[in-house]
C-alpha cells in the first residue's frame, strides 16, 4: 500500500498503485511530431473495497473519466498497476486479462452514445455474453430476461431499439448490460448526470438496490457533489490528474483540508433559497489550467485562495505537496493542511 | 446603481406577463403540444426561475418569448406576450428584430452557438451596439472593451482581436453575457446558462449574471433544471410539466411549502449534502409524449394523490387557499398559485404520499389515453 492509499476495513478487491496515463501531445498533419504529453492521470493510487462505493470528483481535465477508463482498460496506462483480489491487471497481459476483464464493467454517462443504434436492447444486453462464450443462446436469452427484470424493465423492452427507449431505460439498459458478465466492480462515468432528476433519483436507488443485492463495489465518477456524496462511502478529489484529497465521505464534507475541496464544497448550489442567501461562497479565479502543462509545485497553487490569504509563500511554486494524513483514512496533498480549517466559511 | 431601463413597463410592475401561451410543434402526422396555456408574470428587476424537466416546455416558452421558435415546424397557437406595453406574439418580424438584443436578450446554454466562429470577439460585441444604436466603429470597440472588463475578463483591449476558440467555455460564457447586456435590456433569457460549464467556473458565472441584473435593474428569466441553482439566482419560480404550469410561488414558498405531487416529487429526488443517508423517494414512471397528451392532468398517471378527477380534468391555476389566508396576494410576484385538485398537505412532502387513513391514489380509467387534447 501506499502512502497516498488510506487504509480500508475490507481487503481491497481493486488496488490502483501510483497509476500514470500520458497522452502525447502531436503537431502537424503530414508529419506528426510529438510536442509534448499531457498528463492525464499522474500518479494516482485508490482502492476499493467488496460491496464499496468510492467516488471521484474533479472538474473536466481533471483526468477522472481517463483513470476510469484505465482501470476497467480500454486505456492502457503509461505505468503503474492495478490488481484485482491481489493480482495484476494489465492491459498488456492478452489471456488473463480477458478472464479478469469481465469482473470490471463500465456504465457511460450517455447511454445513446455506448448503445449500438442499430441493435434491439436484448443484443446489446447479450454481447458480453457472447464475447466472452458465456452459455447457449437459449441460455442467454434467459439471462437476457432475468437482466432486465434485476435493473426494473420488462421482458419486451428486450425487442426495443435505443430510440425506441427514454433516457431512464437507455440508462438501465446500459447497466443490464454492465451487470451481464456478473461484476464485482462497476465503473460508473458519470452515469446519472444526463438524466431528468425524477429519472436520477430512481436510477439512483437502482444502483443502491443492485449493490445490496449483488454486493457490488462502485467507482462512482461524478461532478455533482451532492450526488457523490449521496452514494459514497469514500471519495477521492482529483485536480490535474492526481488524488488531491482522499477521505470517509462524511469526513470530507465535514472537515475539508484541500483549498481546492473548499471551494468546490463552497461553489455547490444548496436547494435551500435559506441557506443560499446567508453562504458565503468562495470563488476562484480563471479556469482549471491545461494538463498538458500544470503549474510547477503544487498544482493547484495558481488558484489557491488559501495560498493568496498566507501570503503567497513560495513553497508551494516549487514544491508538489505530498499526501499529507489528516485522520485515519483521510488524506490531503497540501503543504497547510492545518491552515485551513476555519478559513473558510 | 443604475436602474434604468428603455422598456416601458406594461401592467402592473410586471416587465412580462405571459397568458395563456400554447405552441404546437407539426411533426408529420403528430402535433406534439409542447406548451398548453402557460401564464406567469416577472416583475421589473425581477428573477423567475422556470423549472422542469426535459420535454416540460420551458425552453420552448422562453424561444416563444423571442420569438425564435423554428420555423414552420412550430407556432404559437394561442396566448398574449405582454411586454413593454406590446404584445409580443403581434409585432412584426422587423420590430421583433429591433427589440431582440436591445431590450430582450438571451445568454444560450451552449455559449459556442451563440458566437460567430469566424469574427472576432471585439467585432462581435461591438456588432452588437452598432446594430441598435447609431455609433462610430471606434466608439463601439471602445465599449466593448468596457464590457468585455464588466465581464471580468482579463486584458479586454488585447482579447478584442481574439476568436471565440480561443477562449475556454467560461470565458466565453462571459462574453456572451457581454453581448446579452450590451444595451442594457429590460429582460434577459437564460436558457440552462452554466449546465455546460464546471462546478467552479459555474460559481463564477452565476454570481456575475447575478450581480450584473441586480445593479442594471435588468430582470432575469433563468431557466434551469438545477434547484440549487434555483434557490441561489431567483426571487420567483414557475414549476412545469409537460407544457403547463403546475405550481408557481416565491422561491422560499415553494421550496418551505410545496404544494403540487409534482413539485414536492423533484424536491425529494435531489440528494443533498446535509442529509445523508435519507434514501431518494423518485417519483415513478416518466413524463408523457406531448403528440399523445391525454384530457385531464398529464401527472396523473405518476401521481400517488391521483384522484378521479384528476384523469378527466386538468385543474386551473389559482391561489393556494393556505397562502391567501397568510396574507399572500391573490396574483403577481408574492402569490403561490397551483393546478392540482388534490394539493400536498405540509406533512406529506417528506412522506410522499397523502397520509390519509384509507387514501389510495384513483386508479386510470380504461378510456384514458383514448381522449386527447383538442388540437389547436
Amino acid at each position: 500500500m501506499t502512502e497516498a492509499s488510506p487504509s480500508v476495513t475490507g481487503p481491497a478487491l481493486l488496488e490502483v498503485r501510483d497509476l500514470r496515463v500520458h497522452f502525447p501531445v502531436t503537431r502537424g498533419t503530414v508529419v506528426r511530431r510529438r510536442v509534448g504529453w499531457v498528463h492525464a492521470v499522474d500518479g494516482v493510487s485508490l482502492e476499493l473495497a467488496t460491496a464499496e462505493t468510492v467516488g471521484l470528483v474533479g472538474e473536466s481535465g481533471s483526468g477522472k473519466t481517463t483513470l476510469g477508463r484505465a482501470i476497467v482498460g480500454l486505456i492502457p496506462p503509461t505505468s503503474g498497476t492495478v490488481l484485482f483480489r491481489g493480482r495484476p491487471f494489465d492491459a498488456k497481459v492478452g489471456a488473463q486479462d480477458r478472464a479478469e476483464r469481465p469482473h470490471l464493467q463500465m456504465v457511460f454517462q450517455d447511454p445513446m452514445a455506448s448503445l449500438d443504434p442499430k441493435w434491439r436492447a436484448g443484443a446489446s444486453i447479450a454481447e458480453p455474453l457472447r464475447v466472452n462464450h458465456i452459455g447457449t443462446r437459449a441460455e442467454r436469452r434467459e439471462r437476457v430476461r432475468d437482466l432486465l427484470e434485476v435493473v426494473g424493465l420488462s421482458p419486451r423492452h428486450a425487442r426495443r431499439y435505443p430510440h425506441e427507449l427514454s433516457g431512464g431505460q437507455r440508462q438501465r439498459v446500459g447497466l443490464a448490460r454492465a451487470l451481464a458478465v456478473s461484476p464485482a466492480v462497476i465503473v460508473a462515468d458519470e452515469a446519472v448526470s444526463a438524466l431528468d432528476v425524477s429519472i436520477r433519483a430512481q436510477i439512483i436507488n437502482l444502483l443502491q438496490q443492485l449493490q445490496r443485492d449483488l454486493n457490488l463495489s462502485y467507482l462512482f465518477i461524478a461532478h455533482d457533489l451532492a450526488v457523490v456524496r449521496h452514494m459514497s462511502d469514500r471519495i477521492a478529489v482529483m485536480y490535474l490528474g492526481q488524488i488531491v484529497e482522499q477521505s470517509g465521505a462524511a469526513d470530507l464534507y465535514r472537515d475539508p483540508r484541500h483549498p481546492y475541496t473548499v471551494s468546490l464544497l463552497s461553489a455547490v448550489p444548496v436547494p435551500d433559497p435559506a441557506v443560499e442567501a446567508r453562504r458565503k461562497r468562495i470563488i476562484l479565479p480563471g479556469d482549471p489550467p491545461n494538463p498538458a502543462s500544470p503549474p510547477p509545485g503544487c498544482r493547484f497553487h495558481t488558484r489557491c485562495w488559501l495560498r493568496e490569504q498566507l501570503g503567497g509563500p513560495e513553497r508551494c511554486a516549487v514544491e508538489e505537496p505530498a499526501p499529507q494524513r489528516v485522520s485515519a483514512g483521510h488524506t490531503a496533498a497540501c503543504h497547510f493542511i492545518h491552515e485551513v480549517q476555519g478559513r473558510a466559511a | 446603481m443604475s436602474a434604468h431601463s428603455h422598456a416601458q413597463v406594461a401592467t402592473g410592475d410586471a416587465v412580462l406577463s405571459v397568458r395563456d401561451l400554447a405552441v404546437r410543434f407539426d411533426s408529420g402526422r403528430n402535433v406534439i403540444h409542447a406548451v398548453n396555456g402557460v401564464s406567469f408574470d416577472l416583475e421589473a428587476g425581477g428573477a423567475l426561475g422556470l423549472v422542469g424537466e426535459s420535454g416540460s416546455g420551458k425552453s420552448v416558452t422562453s424561444l416563444a418569448i423571442l420569438r425564435l421558435l423554428p420555423r414552420p415546424t412550430a407556432r404559437i397557437a394561442a396566448g398574449e406576450i405582454w411586454f413593454g406595453g406590446r404584445d409580443l406574439i403581434r409585432l412584426s418580424d422587423r420590430e421583433m428584430r429591433r427589440l431582440r438584443g436591445k431590450e430582450i436578450s438571451l445568454v444560450p446554454q451552449d455559449p459556442m452557438s451563440g458566437l460567430n466562429p469566424v469574427l472576432t470577439i471585439g467585432e462581435q460585441v461591438a456588432e452588437t451596439i452598432q446594430a441598435h444604436e447609431d455609433v462610430r466603429r471606434g466608439e463601439a470597440r471602445r465599449r466593448a472593451a468596457e464590457l468585455l472588463g464588466a465581464v471580468g475578463i482579463p486584458r479586454p483591449g488585447d482579447q478584442l482581436g481574439r476568436y471565440p476558440h480561443q477562449f475556454s467555455g467560461g470565458m466565453r460564457q462571459r462574453v456572451m453575457i457581454a453581448i446579452a447586456l450590451a444595451l442594457r435590456p429590460a429582460l434577459l433569457i437564460a436558457d440552462e446558462p452554466t449546465t455546460a460549464l464546471d462546478v467552479t467556473v459555474q460559481a463564477q458565472v452565476l454570481e456575475l449574471l447575478h450581480q450584473l441584473t441586480v445593479e442594471r435593474g435588468t430582470a432575469i428569466l433563468l431557466i434551469s433544471h438545477d434547484l440549487g441553482i434555483m434557490a441561489r439566482m431567483t426571487r420567483q419560480i414557475t414549476v412545469m410539466y409537460a407544457g403547463h404550469v403546475v405550481e408557481s410561488a416565491p422561491t422560499v414558498e415553494i421550496f418551505a411549502r410545496p404544494s403540487h405531487p409534482y413539485t414536492a416529487g423533484l424536491l425529494r429526488s435531489i440528494p443533498r449534502i446535509a442529509d445523508v443517508g435519507q434514501p431518494l423517494t423518485p417519483i415513478a414512471g416518466s413524463p408523457p409524449e406531448l403528440d399523445r397528451l391525454p384530457r385531464g392532468c398529464p401527472f396523473a398517471p405518476r401521481c400517488a394523490w391521483a384522484l378521479e378527477v384528476c384523469w378527466r380534468e386538468m385543474p386551473p391555476l389559482a391561489p393556494v387557499e393556505a397562502a391567501l389566508a397568510a396574507g399572500a396576494p391573490q396574483s403577481g410576484p408574492g402569490a403561490h398559485l397551483l393546478a392540482c385538485h388534490n394539493p400536498v398537505a405540509p406533512g406529506e412532502v417528506e412522506a410522499g404520499k397523502p397520509l390519509r387513513p384509507g387514501f389510495r391514489p384513483a386508479p386510470q380509467p380504461p378510456e384514458y389515453g383514448l381522449v386527447t387534447e383538442e388540437t389547436a
